[in-house]
Formats: structure tokens, C-alpha cells, sequence
């Protein structure tokens, strides 16, 4: 019990002052409030304590509490500081006084009391404590020897504390500026002599006064002190640590709501107050989301490797469905069934020539057949694939042909002898091939995870391999302002988009779709490029370029978009999909009166310049 | 005491728009804080326009209500001249740290000029001398328009006070202190506090504003970086 006892001073001075106020001596005074409080529990409280200290705590407090309330014997320290606590009255007119320190003043209150009650029913209570007292006189004497070796400490502790103590007393403590106080306190410490004279025994004797003698080094000059000096001096002190008295520290006690979420405050600092845009508004364009039109597409088949849909520069759109090429004028709205495979295979792509006459047919045995769709006749069959031809591409009269072998076949289609050319380089399936509008430069892309550019005058051996993909490429498309720029997609376990320079071989840019990238189209008119993807988005993606910020993203079909062309005008965006539909998207619509080349700031694309506005009945 | 009730009972007329206003500058400065301190998401904003500003004031219903009812006592404690500091302590989740003290310092003017009983003079025996007469004296009738201008200028500061303040990386939450006088009446929700001071901190002093009854001063200290 001693070691606590001995110990919790210094807590307390810690505790009750921050490190601002560190050092402040105002403890060692008690200001006149607390002196008159004290003095109104030494009215009532008897000068045991130190007695009792080494006891057991139930006594001590037993003891406290007779002494503080006579009335009420029954009641323990713990109880009554909790009361203290809670009592609405209790907040203590003085700051930094936390219910901590009111039950450590209680506590020390009862070690270095001041006074007895000497004039409440001093007989009963005298009565009462002297019969544990006498039985532990010895112990008694050990505390003492405590309290000589740290004697000041305990005692500064103690009168702040009858400070804390008297001030959480209810009512006749509130009121700081009655100044019976001061008459009352040197009542008091005569009282206190009195009733060590009359305790008896003499180690209580011995305590009492070391105790009294010790209070009294400390603060017996301000107990004689007219008031206003020690409201002076209070306040001075006050002052000194940055306390002001008259106020005190009340915070909102109830816990603030929780943050729905947690919240990134760098994400925070540069945002603009309302979320728009990358883009002002005056260069925002809306784009429609929506369809401009749907289509159905009955036994389009599943398979990302085939291109089997295709928009000619005469307004027609080929699809091949299973066995068959359906041709669909957008300029009518009719259809047409343009031809019927053997039965032993099916049409694995559908090109158009550029003149929009044609269209090349790659089916599953490995034959490319050219039809004339005006007349509906097939004007040739040409050889030699022994695998399916997945992709085709024309140059004028030159037709590109890929197949699942890998091997690139280009052929004259005017000759007998068609195949001018054999590209090798790839080691899988062929799946993008696209050659650039000049015709100087064929770029293809394989199930090898590979890009091939090609010169065209030099088809030995690619002019660059580029192995950034990690998947499937089929994906391919040539920038129509920037001759030499080439944009590709990669599958499902690369998800992105590379832009190369196609002169120097050098990757400019790239994009994490974070979906499967199914086929990329320029813009003719806005510096923009559109991504369709499959799993997991199935959406169309609309790119800025050189920012390659997405300004829009469409979820454009239930399953993965397999297919997408541009129209000739190059407004809209058909786009072919697993869930065997074809729908029509206005997604660079033009604003009146401007034509291509203006709306792209000069740009290249002759074939753009040469189309008419064309509307979709 | 008594003679500080009657003083604010001579003056609270005057003091009743000024109170109210500086009560208002709370609310926006607390909004404003939660905002800019990233104690709530800032989806759970909105603009007003105010002091002409775009000020965000929480749309969240519950901190809404929660800040609702710090206003309400606030206003009746404004009224009564009852308040010298209001603290926003900005306080991390996890260790329960404060790491951002906001301290908006009122002054009534009528306080310190007008009351010449003992009590208000020996408490300002150590203030600066001439202090408060020279802001009483020099307190001219402002201009609504001054005041607002005024005001915007510590918002701005606030706003742009993220600049030098340190990141809070981590989750925080948020209380609200005021020093209020002795004899002030407490609700239930209000408890003595400590100051819950930042140790080491860093302060910074921002703008203040001053209306015919009032003047605030802004200050915020924060935790210097380890």
C-alpha cells in the first residue's frame, strides 16, 4: 500500500500537467478555492489517514469516508469518486482535472489530510478510527519513514488533490468567490492541531505532525493571505502555465459517425470540386451508347480467330454465319444471301475489295474464293492454304490471305498463278492482318503471340517481329492521319494495346484495356480510336490518341464482341458478337458541314474524303 | 459572476447577429475541415455557395445530425459570450493519437472594455497590456461585405492549408472541444476534456476576422513529421 501511495504523486503532477505546463508550480500552492475546499472537507475529516495507509484499502477507505461524510460510513472511496464522476455537478471548476485525479486525490487525501472534523460529531469518529488505528501503530511507523524520505512530493500531491477532492464536492464548493474561506482555513488548521492533540496515541502524534508541519512549510504563509493577493497570485500562476480559470475544456462526448469508406486523401487533394471530364466542355462530344440499330446474326460463330465481317466502300456489310455470306445493303436495308458453302466446311472470313465490288471469301478447307456481289457470281477459287484461311486482307489487287498454319500467302488475283508472295514468320494461326493504306507496309499478327510488319517490297522476312504480346493479336489497325502509326490488341492474357512506329520499329504508347482486345478501328474524323473487347467487358472502349484516355466506354453486347468495322463514312461501328446479334453504333458521328479531314485537323485518309454521307435505312 | 451575466445581458442584442455569425463560421470551418482532412469521403459532399465560395458541407444524414447538434449548444453558448476557443482535434483511429489540432480563438470585445469589475481585470492582469483597448477602440462598424471578406480569406487559407499539413495516411475521426467559461450551463453530451494537445506540434497561425462584437482567430498545429 505504501509503494502506491508513495508513487502516485508523481503520476498525478504528470497527469495533471501537460508538457506544456511541466514544471509549473502550482500545485504547491493551493489556490484559494481549493484551500477553502479543503478546509470545508477538513471540516469534516478527520486526520487518520496516515494511520491508515498501510492497511488494508477497505479500511483506509473506510476511514476517508467517515471523515467525509459522517453520516454515511457505509460507503467506500471507489464509490464515492465514481458518484463524484458521475454527478453532473462534478465537472470540476478548475481544468485538467480528470476523474482519475479525483480518485487519486481521494486516495492521498487520505494519507496526508489535513484536519479531523473536529465539530461534527468528533467523539464518534475518533471512536471509530482509533480502534484499527491502535491495532497498527507498527505499520503505521513504516509509512512514516516514506513519507520523511519523499516528503514533499506527497504532500504537493496531497494539497492539490483536497483541491480536486473539496472542488468536485457538490454546491457549497461551486461557487469559487465566497471569501469565508479564508477565516474558515486557519479555523481548520487549529482544528487540525486540536484533534492531533486529542488522538492520542503517539505515533499518530508523530505522523500527524510531521504531516502538519510539512503542510505548513509549504503553504501556511498563503493560508494567512487576504484574499485578492491570492487571487493575484493564483492567477499569475495560472498565467504562467497557460491555464486560464475560468474557463473549462468541454468536448462533445458522443463518438462522430464512421466514414462510410475509407478514404485515399492524395486521391482527394487535386480533384476539382465537381467531377468532370478530362475535357472541357466545349471539346466533349456526346457519343450515342445506345445502338443505332440491331441486327440478328443467326450461327455467327464463336471463334476470336475468324474475321467474318466486313463493310465495303459501297455501303454493304458481308457477315459470314456458318456456311453463309449474307451481304446487307445499309443503303436499302435488304439482304441477301451471297453464297452457300459445301457442306464440309464453313466460311472462316470475309473480305472486301476496295473498290467494294468484291468480296473474298476464306473458308475452313483452306479455299479463298472471290465473288462479284453485284452479280452474285464466284469469279475464282484460288489454292493453297491446306489449313483454314482465317484473315484476309486486299492491297488493290493484291489479297492477303492468313491461315491457321501460320503461313501468309499473297495473292495477284488477276493472274492464273495467283500466289506472288508466301510470308513466313509465324508459327500459329494467323488471325490480324491488315495492310496500310498505301499498300507500303502489311502488318500481321498470329496466335504466336506476335506482330509481323512487313515491307512490301521486301517479303522474305519481316521488316520488324514484335513479341510484347503475351497473346493472341488479331487486333491490327493503321492510323489513318499518321501513315506510319500502327495500333494492335492482344488476347485474353494480355488485355493490351500497343501503338508502334512502324518506320523505326519503336513502341510509342500503350493501354491496359484489362479485357481481351477483339479489334481496334481509327477514327476517320476525331483523333480517337475504338477498342471492342470480350471477356470480361464486352464492351467498346473509345481511346483518345496521343492521351489514350478513354473517354467513353459502351457495354455494347452480353458476350464478347468478336467482329467490328467501320462504315464508309466512317461514322459508324458495326460490331458482330457471340450472342449472334450485329448492331450498329454512331459512335463518330460528325457534326454537319464539316468533313473529314477538317474534323481531324488534316489528316490523311483520301478514301474517307471520297465518301458520301450515307444513312442507314 | 453575476456581473458577467449582466454584462451580457446589456449587450446581447448587439451580440446576438454577431454571435450567430461566428457560430455559422464554426459549421462551414468544421465542413470544411472533415472535407479537406479526408475524414469523410468526399463523395459525401456538396457545394454551397457561401462567403462567395464554394463551400462543401457534409449531405452525409448522420454527420449532418451529429454536427447539427454540436451547433445547437454552440449557438446558445455564442449568445451568452460563454465561449473562448473552439477546437476541432483531428484524432487517428488506430492509436488514438491526435495528429491535427484546429483552434478557432474568439474574443468579444464587449468582454474586456466594458466590465471593469475585479474579476475581469486581474484575469487580464497578464494579457499584453493594451490589448483589448486597442481593439475595442479600434473597432470601427465593418461592412457586412469586409466581414464576409474576411471570412473567405481563412477559408481559402484552410483550403489551401493541405499544401503544408502532413498526409493522413491514416483513418481518422474527429472531436470537438471549446473552452467555455466556469459557470457555463453543460448538457448531458458535453464532458470536461483535456486539451488534447499534439505533442511536438507544429503550429501555424492563419487569418482572422473580427466583426463589431467578435474577433476569431485561426490557428492550426499538427504532428511534425517523425
Amino acid at each position: 500500500m505504501a509503494t502506491p501511495l508513495v508513487s502516485t504523486p508523481v503520476k498525478t503532477h504528470h497527469g495533471i500537467f501537460s508538457t506544456k505546463m511541466a514544471g509549473g508550480r502550482m500545485p504547491l500552492t493551493p489556490s484559494p478555492r481549493g484551500r477553502r475546499d479543503s478546509v470545508a472537507s477538513n471540516s469534516s475529516s478527520p486526520f487518520t489517514p496516515p494511520r491508515h495507509d498501510s492497511e488494508a484499502a477497505k479500511e483506509q477507505s473506510r476511514s476517508v469516508y467517515g471523515g467525509n461524510l459522517s453520516s454515511y460510513f457505509a460507503k467506500s472511496v471507489s464509490r464515492s469518486s465514481r458518484a463524484y464522476r458521475e454527478s453532473p455537478k462534478s465537472n470540476i471548476a478548475r481544468i485538467r482535472k480528470s476523474p482519475k485525479h479525483l480518485e487519486l486525490g481521494a486516495s492521498d487525501w487520505s494519507l496526508t489530510g489535513t484536519g479531523p472534523s473536529s465539530t461534527q460529531s468528533p467523539s464518534k469518529e475518533r471512536l471509530r478510527k482509533e480502534v484499527p488505528s491502535r491495532t497498527r501503530t507498527g505499520k503505521t511507523t513504516v509509512r512514516i519513514t516514506h513519507n520523511a524520505g519523499d516528503r514533499f512530493i506527497p504532500n504537493r500531491s496531497a494539497s492539490e488533490c483536497l483541491a480536486t477532492a473539496g472542488a468536485a464536492k457538490p454546491e457549497e464548493n461551486q461557487r469559487p468567490k465566497t471569501s469565508s474561506s479564508d477565516g474558515s482555513s486557519v479555523l481548520a488548521s487549529a482544528a487540525s492541531a486540536f484533534d492531533i492533540g486529542g488522538r492520542g496515541t503517539d505515533e499518530d502524534l508523530t505522523a500527524a505532525l510531521e504531516n502538519l508541519g510539512l503542510e505548513d512549510d509549504e503553504s501556511s504563509t498563503s493560508y494567512t493571505k487576504p484574499a485578492p493577493d491570492a487571487v493575484a497570485y493564483e492567477s499569475s500562476l495560472a498565467n504562467a502555465c497557460g491555464v486560464n480559470l475560468n474557463t473549462r475544456i468541454l468536448a462533445f462526448k458522443p463518438p462522430p459517425p464512421e466514414s462510410s469508406k475509407p478514404i485515399d486523401l492524395r486521391a482527394q487533394y487535386n480533384r476539382p470540386l465537381k467531377a468532370a471530364k478530362s475535357q472541357s466542355a466545349q471539346f466533349r462530344r456526346r457519343v450515342q451508347t445506345a445502338p443505332e440499330r440491331v441486327l440478328d446474326a443467326p450461327g455467327l460463330l464463336d471463334d476470336y480467330y475468324l474475321n467474318l465481317l466486313d463493310w465495303s466502300s459501297g455501303n454493304q456489310v458481308a457477315i459470314g454465319l456458318e456456311r453463309n455470306v449474307y451481304v446487307w445493303s445499309a443503303d436499302s436495308g435488304s439482304v441477301s444471301c451471297l453464297l452457300e458453302s459445301s457442306s464440309d466446311t464453313y466460311i472462316s472470313s470475309v473480305k472486301w475489295s476496295g473498290d467494294g465490288a468484291y468480296v473474298g471469301v476464306g473458308l475452313g478447307t483452306g479455299e479463298v474464293q472471290i465473288w462479284d456481289v453485284e452479280e452474285g457470281t464466284k469469279l475464282r477459287s484460288m489454292y493453297g492454304h491446306e489449313s483454314r484461311v482465317g484473315v484476309m486482307g486486299w492491297s488493290k489487287h493484291t489479297l492477303s490471305t492468313g491461315a491457321r498454319s501460320g503461313l501468309v500467302f499473297n495473292h495477284d488475283v488477276r493472274i492464273a498463278q495467283h500466289k506472288v508472295a508466301e510470308l513466313v514468320s509465324h508459327t500459329s494461326e494467323v488471325c490480324g492482318l491488315e495492310w496500310r493504306p498505301d499498300g507500303a507496309q502489311l502488318a500481321t499478327g498470329g496466335n504466336d503471340n506476335l506482330v509481323n510488319i512487313w515491307d512490301a517490297r521486301s517479303l522474305n522476312a519481316p521488316k520488324f517481329t514484335k513479341t510484347n504480346h503475351r497473346a493472341a493479336v488479331k487486333a491490327l489497325s493503321w492510323c489513318p492521319w499518321q501513315l506510319n502509326l500502327l495500333a494492335t490488341g492482344g488476347g485474353s492474357y494480355d488485355r493490351h494495346i500497343h501503338f508502334w512506329n512502324t518506320t523505326t520499329g519503336a513502341r510509342t504508347n500503350s493501354i491496359d484495356t484489362g479485357s481481351q482486345v477483339t479489334s481496334l478501328r481509327w477514327s476517320n474524323h476525331y483523333r480517337e480510336i475504338v477498342s471492342s473487347s470480350g471477356f470480361p467487358d464486352n464492351s467498346l472502349s473509345i481511346w483518345s490518341y496521343p492521351t489514350l484516355v478513354r473517354n467513353v466506354e459502351i457495354p455494347a453486347h452480353e458476350t464478347r464482341v468478336l467482329h467490328s468495322c467501320l462504315s464508309p463514312d466512317g461514322q459508324l461501328l458495326a460490331t458482330a458478337a457471340a450472342d449472334e446479334s450485329l448492331k450498329f453504333w454512331k459512335i463518330f458521328e460528325r457534326k454537319p458541314g464539316t468533313n473529314a479531314s477538317a474534323s481531324r485537323e488534316g489528316g490523311v485518309g483520301s478514301k474517307a474524303q471520297l465518301t458520301k454521307s450515307m444513312t442507314i435505312r | 459572476m453575476s456581473t458577467s451575466k449582466d454584462k451580457s445581458k446589456v449587450h446581447k442584442l448587439s451580440l446576438k447577429g454577431s454571435s450567430k455569425l461566428v457560430a455559422e463560421f464554426f459549421e462551414y470551418s468544421i465542413n470544411s475541415i472533415l472535407f479537406q482532412r479526408g475524414v469523410y469521403p468526399p463523395e459525401d459532399f456538396t457545394t454551397v455557395k457561401k462567403y462567395g465560395l464554394n463551400m462543401l458541407v457534409t449531405a452525409d444524414d448522420q454527420v449532418k445530425a451529429y454536427i447539427k447538434k454540436i451547433m445547437s449548444q454552440l449557438n446558445k453558448w455564442m449568445l451568452g459570450g460563454k465561449i473562448s476557443k473552439l477546437v476541432v482535434v483531428i484524432t487517428d483511429k488506430e492509436t488514438g493519437e491526435h495528429v491535427e489540432r484546429w483552434q478557432f480563438d474568439v474574443q468579444i470585445y464587449g468582454k474586456h472594455t466594458k466590465i471593469v469589475s475585479s474579476r475581469k481585470t486581474t484575469d487580464k492582469e497578464n494579457d499584453t497590456p493594451g490589448d483589448a483597448d486597442s481593439q475595442a477602440t479600434a473597432t470601427v462598424e465593418k461592412t457586412e461585405k469586409e466581414i464576409q471578406d474576411e471570412i473567405q480569406a481563412i477559408f481559402r487559407q484552410i483550403t489551401a492549408s493541405v499544401t503544408f499539413l502532413p498526409v493522413l495516411d491514416e483513418d481518422c475521426t474527429f472531436n470537438v472541444l471549446v473552452y467555455a467559461d466556469a459557470d457555463s450551463e453543460v448538457p448531458v453530451e458535453w464532458g470536461d476534456s483535456d486539451a488534447k494537445e499534439i505533442k511536438n506540434a507544429e503550429k501555424v497561425q492563419l487569418r482572422s476576422f473580427s466583426t463589431n462584437n467578435h474577433r476569431v482567430e485561426t490557428m492550426v498545429s499538427y504532428r511534425l513529421a517523425d
